[in-house]
């Protein structure tokens, strides 16, 4: 299954950003929360199972792993059924199973798992166009991970496989007119969501977002906490825990979705630069091993890995910002999170399997 | 992607770098926090360097709102536990909800330690986080009220004193010596900059700028002949005003104002309950009766006319007059108050038996601007220029004063009650010590004051005493008659041998203040307010060469020689601490004796007049006067 030849096409310069990224963001959390704490020992774990998971997903083929991803698409529908009826509930929402020790939360599995599914049932067409009907499978096989998450409710992850399901149909051909067709109906659709779809505390967010300073001490707190944070680091930053911000709590959440800001405030603009440049070249590293995918199949998956990988890059970091509404979406390889780490982590597996695989039949 | 990449670096360049400065502001802003650390007051010293006024260490408690969820209930809770009023609570909060949220608004200052020990024990469950404790100094006052009104007290800056270096919420002296030194004694506060986390606790303190004490001041007040004094009151059983003085240089050594309030209740901010009783006390505690009070000086106010009458070469020693009991002036009778008459009195004499008839002659002989004149000379008139704050101006008539008040011609008549210190007269008891320096001195006016020496921080340096107001040079054979006048009044036949000091050559004068004339307290019977007279002791000690003067000014004492047995105390101390002996102790109380009115007539009291006054009490000068009906009205 494994053979040696292969060990000479892992991209080694990939692992090498993904590590110095996943490095980064551990000095960031300790930082962030003071030191040798529980939530640095839960990232290291994190990362350690995320390199086996990494291991595990390169070693497969990723063409087997394909052609049982209907299993696997199956198996993460039912743990987020699962989830939504007996999930651990926290912060208001049911997005964890509890198994003791460790909370695994399967909404970050989905992505890798719609990625494969996806990138199956694009890749096995004989035609080179997609027709209508390949569309809304398509549609379908993302709406229900995406409302199922949705009703956890977790918006911002579930925004996240959209991007998946997107970018593949987009390489996979969908005639541009039918993106741009759903671009209108996003847009008009957007007060009839705002009116019936969204729940108080989210009209709340994007409200704040277009003035924080109606509300300073509420929503709006995070918002403008987050480019103090990020402004005041100024441009050699603070100095490793030096921060105030992060250190002192008056951005919430510091080590989690606001990682970033962590980052900038002791580290400033060269840091910021350090850290932006890793992840463009993730970005781009990854892209090549899509181009050079030796399938369609493997192509697409790398694309529907990337692509919400990148969403959420790009996200976060302007939300971290204070330059975007706050959503609960973290920074891949950087936020703290198990789930999200291993997921993540498991999903460069995939992408590394395909470059890895280009030469194999 | 590229694109999306560059458009964050951009906005980070502009977040970090363009606006960098203003955030970095913003983010210390949110985490430190300066507090302000009180300066200690300066410590009050007597003239021998006993320390009078120092500052203690106390507990406020205070609320920090900034990140209270609820204040109603931290409110709430603060009141029960530490046994206060939830509505006064909820006040002071109101009082102060302008101010930036970080700022402890002080809810119990000087906390017992109780309510220290509850809050404490609450803040750790968390169950109070919004309240502090903190350590401040505070005045600490001599517990028995003594020199109170010298010392004044100290309160929070209203918003007529803030600027100029007093910030919101700083204390400052708001009444006597605490409020004229105020610059001296109020140091400079300190600053501590701390970091706070997003709660509001603090992490670490960044610096600390110390505080810098006030400065040390010595009063020229002698804290045993203060006490003397007071004892000597307390003793006597009547309120008054005290006000003993070195002739030589106006050092104040004793300044005493009854009924007194305890500094102490101000010092750690004075609740209203406090407050109120103070204000509506019938005693009236707040009033500096020594500076504020005026009253009529009655018989004390005989040295004016015998001194102007001997300076102005009017009379000379053997100048006599034959009192019959009374006299004619302006077709009145005006009554000694000896209804057999004197008999032939020169100067001397006539102060040391008080004789009306002697006085009632010379004041005619002079007319009302020339007693106006030496009243002036002698420090009657005006302020005496103590450094206290609100003196009032004592008064004494003249030609111009009344055209210019009443738009009036003076009278001839209304000289006659002048010459006896009724009438218009008006003289708080401080012009009366100022009056007794004078003349003990042989005429140099000094300025009374309270301060000898200031520690600037390298030393005592003395304080450069008040320019004389006013210096001329009496006659000898002035000074002689006058010192030989007073000092017959208290070592011969005179009224205030009660004041005598066996060796000490006491000399002085007493005199009744009518509180209200005799058709007036027939009318006023009935009513509850206080009636009976005041009394005046004024004097100085010894005869030659003088190292005292002062008055003793009885409130409705009735007798201006029950001032006698305090000064004589006072004198015994002074004595007895220049000779190193022990000091006297005043022996208790002794039964009432028989009411030596019945028995023994008054020599000072308001002679009876035939005829209703010249001057009704209508027309006094109600306007500048803060007590009329306590004038004398005769």
């Amino acid at each position: 299954m494994f053979e040696r030849r292969l060990y000479h096409h892992i991209d080694w310069g990939l692992i090498t950003a993904v590590a110095a990224l996943c490095g980064l963001g551990l000095a960031n959390i300790y930082s962030a929360t003071g030191g040798w704490t529980g939530i640095v020992q839960t990232q290291i774990s994190g990362i350690v199972l995320g390199t086996i998971a990494l291991i595990v997903c390169l070693s497969l083929d990723y063409r087997s792993l394909a052609d049982k991803s209907h299993f696997i698409y199956i198996a993460i529908v039912a743990l987020l059924i699962y989830v939504l009826f007996f999930g651990a509930v926290r912060g208001g929402s049911r997005r964890w199973i509890d198994l003791g020790p460790v909370n695994l939360q399967p909404s970050e599995f989905a992505k890798a798992a719609l990625a494969l599914v996806l990138a199956k049932f694009f890749g096995e067409s004989r035609r080179w166009s997609v027709t209508r009907v390949d569309l809304l499978i398509a549609g379908a096989l993302t709406a229900v991970p995406v409302l199922i998450i949705a009703r956890q409710p977790d918006l911002g992850t579930a925004v996240t496989l959209i991007p998946v399901a997107l970018a593949i149909a987009y390489v996979a051909g969908m005639p541009m007119r039918l993106l741009g067709t759903l671009a209108v109906v996003g847009v008009l659709a957007a007060p009839v969501a705002w009116k019936f779809a969204l729940q108080d505390y989210q009209k709340e967010r994007v409200e704040t977002f277009l003035n924080p300073e109606q509300d300073a001490r509420g929503a709006g707190y995070q918002q403008i906490q987050a480019r103090i944070t990020v402004g005041s680091g100024g441009l050699w930053g603070k100095g490793f825990n030096e921060g105030t911000q992060g250190q002192l709590r008056f951005l919430p959440v510091a080590h989690n979705d606001f990682i970033f800001s962590v980052l900038a405030e002791e580290h400033g603009f060269a840091g910021v630069l350090v850290a932006l440049g890793l992840y463009l070249f993730v970005i781009l590293r990854a892209l090549e091993a899509a181009r050079l995918a030796k399938d369609r199949l493997g192509a697409y998956l790398v694309l529907g890995v990337l692509a919400t990988f990148t969403f959420q890059v790009i996200y976060n970091i302007t939300m971290s910002a204070g330059l975007a509404p706050v959503k609960g979406l973290t920074l891949p390889l950087m936020s703290y999170g198990g789930s999200s780490m291993i997921a993540t982590l498991a999903g460069f597996g995939l992408i590394l399997n395909v470059r890895m695989r280009r030469f194999t039949n | 992607m590229v694109v999306a990449f560059a458009a964050l670096t951009i906005g980070f360049w502009y977040l970090q770098i363009v606006q960098g400065d203003r955030f970095a502001e913003m983010a210390e802003n949110n985490h430190q926090r300066t507090l302000a650390l009180r300066a200690p007051r300066g410590v009050l010293f007597d003239r021998n360097g006993k320390v009078m006024v120092e500052s203690r260490n106390s507990y406020t408690i205070s609320i920090v709102r900034e990140h209270t969820k609820d204040l109603d209930r931290t409110m709430r809770l603060l009141a029960a536990v530490a046994g206060l009023n939830v509505e006064d609570v909820r006040q002071v909060v109101a009082r102060h909800r302008s101010e930036p949220t970080y700022r402890p608004i002080v809810i119990v200052e000087d906390a017992s330690l109780a309510q220290v020990a509850a809050i404490t024990a609450r803040r750790l469950d968390f169950e109070l986080p919004d309240v502090v404790v903190e350590e401040v100094p505070t005045r600490q006052y001599p517990t028995d009220g003594l020199a109170a009104h010298l010392f004044g007290y100290v309160g929070e800056a209203s918003d007529t004193q803030i600027g100029n270096g007093i910030a919101k919420g700083a204390i400052v002296g708001q009444s006597g010596i605490e409020r004229v030194y105020n610059n001296l004694l109020q140091g400079q506060d300190g600053a501590r900059r701390v970091v706070v986390n997003s709660m509001g606790r603090e992490i670490r303190t960044l610096d600390e700028s110390p505080p810098v004490e006030g400065r040390r001041v010595q009063l020229t007040i002698d804290y045993d002949l203060q006490k003397a004094a007071e004892d000597g009151f307390r003793h006597a059983g009547f309120n008054g005003a005290a006000l003993i003085m070195d002739p030589r240089n106006g050092e104040v050594l004793t300044y005493v104002s009854l009924p007194a309030y305890d500094p102490n209740d101000f010092a750690a901010g004075i609740d209203r309950a406090t407050w109120a009783s103070l204000n509506s006390d019938a005693l009236r505690p707040l009033q500096n009766r020594a500076i504020q009070g005026r009253y009529s000086p009655g018989s004390t106010f005989k040295i004016v006319v015998a001194t102007a009458g001997l300076e102005e070469g009017i009379i000379d020693d053997d100048f006599r007059v034959n009192c019959g009991g009374g006299a004619n002036f302006y077709g009145r009778f005006y009554r000694c108050h000896l209804a057999g008459g004197h008999g032939l009195m020169d100067v001397r004499h006539a102060m040391e038996k008080s004789c009306n008839v002697f006085f009632y002659t010379v004041g005619n002989m002079l007319g009302v601007d020339k007693i106006h004149k030496w009243a002036e000379k002698l420090g009657l008139t005006g302020k005496t220029g103590i450094d206290l704050p609100n003196e009032q101006e004592s008064l004494v008539p003249s030609t111009e004063w009344k055209m210019r008040r009443f738009g009036e011609k003076w009278y001839a008549g209304e000289t006659i009650s002048v010459a006896i210190g009724q009438g218009q007269v008006s003289v708080t008891p401080a012009s009366l010590a100022l009056m007794m320096a004078t003349v003990a001195n042989g005429g140099t006016k000094v300025t009374p004051h309270l301060v000898r020496a200031v520690d600037e921080g390298s030393g005592w340096k003395m304080a450069t005493p008040p320019a004389v107001a006013n210096a001329v040079v009496f006659k000898p054979s002035t000074l002689a008659a006058l010192h030989d006048g007073l000092w017959m009044v208290v070592n011969a036949a005179g009224t205030a041998g009660r004041a005598r000091v066996p060796g000490r050559d006491v000399a002085g004068k007493t005199g009744t203040a009518q509180v209200i004339s005799n058709e007036g307290r027939a009318r006023a019977r009935g009513t509850t307010r206080d009636l009976r007279d005041h009394g005046f002791f004024v004097f100085f000690a010894p005869k030659d060469n003088p190292e005292l003067a002062g008055v003793i000014f009885g409130e409705h004492n009735e007798h201006g020689y029950l001032g006698g047995p305090i000064a004589r105390h006072i004198i015994e101390t002074y004595y007895a601490k220049k000779d190193g002996r022990p000091l006297p102790v005043l022996a208790p109380k002794p039964a009432p004796a028989p009411a030596p009115r019945e028995t023994v007539p008054d020599p000072d009291s308001p002679p009876v007049l035939e005829d209703a006054a010249p001057v009704a009490a209508a027309s006094l000068p109600a306007a500048g006067s803060r007590q009329p009906a306590e004038l004398g009205t005769r």
